[in-house]
């Protein structure tokens, strides 16, 4: 049976411990939103339950998904095309021929550049999806968008 | 400088340069009658202001503004082909000065509105698949005489391969190359226009119009002979709003398509179509990279078709400029589809089914997704004194599911024909796409954590027009592996895990 394997490499370790600060501060908002409004808005005997139902559900996502994301998150460049995975629960792998690839795309949020980290984004001519690897080393990423460039730019042609 | 059917061929100055070419002067007389048209609330308050106070200047200001207006824009918009670009100057205090390469011409759309049509002139829209789509920065030639806008077209389409292989030919002499019609309007084709989406929409609206309508009577009115009556009434209203909706749908597909044809010239594809307004859409042959045969359930019963072309550069939000072919029969749809890509088998060819896995995950989606509208009356009969008659609404729901179920459990299919990537899905919307091997521009696999313990995955090969790609849920992940193999080697291969190496 033929398949997909992963790409080859995975993104840096860092980035798991970027995502779990995003994750917690995101479960600490949603807590709050939920527990004010339930206790506010909802009656008396489905309150609380409510409430704690918003903590569990919202604390169990900012554990797993994490770690779920860093387990499914790899990318690889060979000579001819590039191969990225990304998502939890949907995994989603996008493979571009190197002929078809437009342009890369290095981008650095505030919090990445305390991680270190940074997101590569290599677009083709379509509408459907870039190829996007998050949370790389900040200097592989820059490795890596010089040696995209460089294979990109040896195939002639206007990519589309 | 010459302006008429003459000037076909650019007019060199004694610099070697061509000359900057205006509009056809027959606009000082469209855009007066347009702005005019704009002004008009304007022109009637003024008008009545004027009567008030004794005709003043005021009034002749009213008519005299649009036509300075025309006569301005007549005067600083001037354009001309010249070093292989195409370039385009207007604007009297916004100047604005566009330019685009020949060689990204993607598409040359012809329209002509009434007043245009009159005069015999055309207006000319050059689309270079930019995704700035501000009125300010279209490449808009508003208007040349009809058989100058056919040769600029001609020109702009043809030109690529012309001078690729006479790099000393120029763009001076585009060869005329015969119109071949591949189908033309046939009145049978009105058959269909009640069964397109618009009539639907309006079909729609004029039940939940008769719903509410049903709703006050029965509320307002309890006695049982007042009740035979109403009914009457309403089943009345009902056939009068479905009659207008069906004469709606059916002038407005007139007064759209009306007057439709295909045809091959050279390089290029035209559609003509409208019994009012006329436009001329023109697709680059290089740049159709598929089609795609909507099927849509109403149309499916009826047998009729649409066709769409995937233009590379053309995005869905210009997809007017990328019918094919407006609702036909089937039989023509699948014609069409054959001349256009050149080989009958990727509309025709048998497709493979996806299997039991794929046909599981259709009835559990379809069956969860109406579980909310299904339990609905049930919770309502439990829990309220309604009566048990409302559960024949849950079985309703069920077996519209079901029904669903089993006609998407059908669509869905894939097959690689001829150097096309073929995939189908969707009931309601159902359609068929067809790829060329060299426009596929890359994979997206999607699985989810279900689909994945299922071994399936939801496959799109992009392409760089139409919606982006083209897609189909739920394929069994070695069919779609061998798919991606099939039409584009050497691109996925090298990251396919082998059988033999594969762990216990």
């Amino acid at each position: 049976m033929t398949r997909l394997r992963d790409p080859a490499h995975r993104v840096s370790p860092r980035a798991r411990t970027l995502w779990y600060v995003e994750a917690v501060l995101e479960a600490l908002v949603v807590m709050v939103v939920g527990v004010v409004g339930a206790v506010l808005v909802v009656p008396d005997p489905w309150r609380w339950a409510l409430a704690a139902a918003v903590v569990v559900v919202s604390a169990t996502v900012a554990l797993v998904v994490p770690q779920w994301r860093y387990q499914v998150h790899r990318w690889e460049v060979s000579d001819t095309a590039v191969y990225t995975q990304r998502g939890w629960w949907a995994r989603e792998r996008r493979i571009a021929p190197m002929s078809r690839v437009q342009t890369v795309d290095f981008a650095q949020g505030p919090m990445a550049r305390i991680f270190g980290l940074a997101t590569v984004t290599v677009t083709t001519a379509s509408a459907a999806g870039p190829l996007q690897i998050e949370g790389l080393d900040q200097a592989v990423a820059i490795r890596l968008v010089d040696d995209l460039t460089l294979k990109a730019d040896l195939d002639a042609g206007d990519a589309t | 400088m010459t302006i008429g059917p003459t000037a076909h061929t650019t007019q060199a100055g004694p610099t070697g340069q061509p000359d900057w070419e205006r509009l056809d002067p027959r606009m000082l007389l469209v855009h007066p009658i347009i702005e005019v048209g704009k002004f008009l609330p304007v022109l009637i308050g003024l008008l009545v202001a004027g009567g008030a106070s004794g005709t003043g200047p005021w009034a002749l200001l009213g008519v005299g503004v649009p036509v300075a207006l025309g006569v301005v824009r007549y005067l600083t918009t001037t354009w001309r082909i010249h070093d292989d670009r195409v370039e385009l100057r207007r604007g009297l205090l916004q100047r604005h000065n566009l330019s685009t390469p020949v060689d990204r011409v993607r598409t040359v759309d012809l329209t002509a509105p009434p007043v245009h049509r009159v005069l015999g002139l055309a207006k000319v829209v050059i689309g270079t698949g930019s995704v700035t789509s501000e009125a300010d920065e279209r490449l808009e030639l508003d208007a040349l005489p009809r058989e100058q806008a056919a040769g600029l077209r001609t020109r702009l389409l043809h030109s690529r391969g012309a001078g690729a292989e006479h790099p000393d030919a120029g763009y001076a002499a585009p060869v005329i190359a015969p119109e071949v019609v591949v189908t033309r309007f046939s009145v049978r084709w009105l058959w269909y226009s009640p069964f397109s989406g618009t009539v639907l929409v309006a079909v729609g609206a004029v039940l939940a119009a008769v719903g509410q309508l049903a709703e006050l009577v029965e509320i307002r009115i309890s006695e049982e002979d007042f009740a035979l009556v109403d009914a009457r009434l309403v089943a009345a209203v009902a056939v009068a709003g479905l009659v207008v909706a069906l004469l709606l749908g059916v002038v407005g597909y007139l007064v759209t398509n009306g007057g439709f044809l295909l045809s091959r010239q050279g390089a290029a594809w035209h559609v003509r179509r409208g019994l009012v307004t006329r436009r001329e859409t023109s697709i680059d042959v290089a740049r159709l990279a598929g089609v795609s045969i909507a099927e849509p359930a109403v149309l499916r019963w009826v047998r009729g078709r649409r066709v769409r072309a995937i233009v590379t550069g053309l995005g869905s939000d210009q997809s007017s400029s990328a019918v094919l072919l407006p609702p036909a029969p089937a039989s023509t749809a699948r014609q069409v589809a054959a001349a256009v890509l050149d080989t009958p088998e990727p509309a025709t060819g048998t497709l493979t089914p996806h299997g039991p896995a794929a046909r599981t995950r259709r009835f559990t989606r379809a069956l969860l997704g109406g579980l909310p509208f299904a339990a609905a009356p049930v919770v309502v009969v439990l829990l309220t004194e309604a009566t048990p008659r409302l559960l024949v609404l849950s079985a309703l729901v069920v077996v519209l599911c079901l029904l669903l179920a089993i006609d998407r459990s059908r669509a869905l299919g894939h097959a690689h024909l001829a150097g096309h990537v073929v995939m189908r899905s969707g009931s309601l919307a159902r359609s068929r796409d067809a790829l060329a091997d060299r426009h596929v521009i890359g994979w997206n696999h999607r699985a989810t954590w279900f689909q994945r313990r299922a071994g399936l995955v939801s496959v799109s090969a992009t392409t760089a027009g139409g919606r982006g790609s083209i897609q189909v849920d739920d394929m069994p992940v070695p069919a779609a592996c061998a798919l991606a193999v099939a039409a584009t080697p050497g691109l996925i291969d090298q990251f396919l895990l082998d059988p033999a190496e594969e762990g216990p």
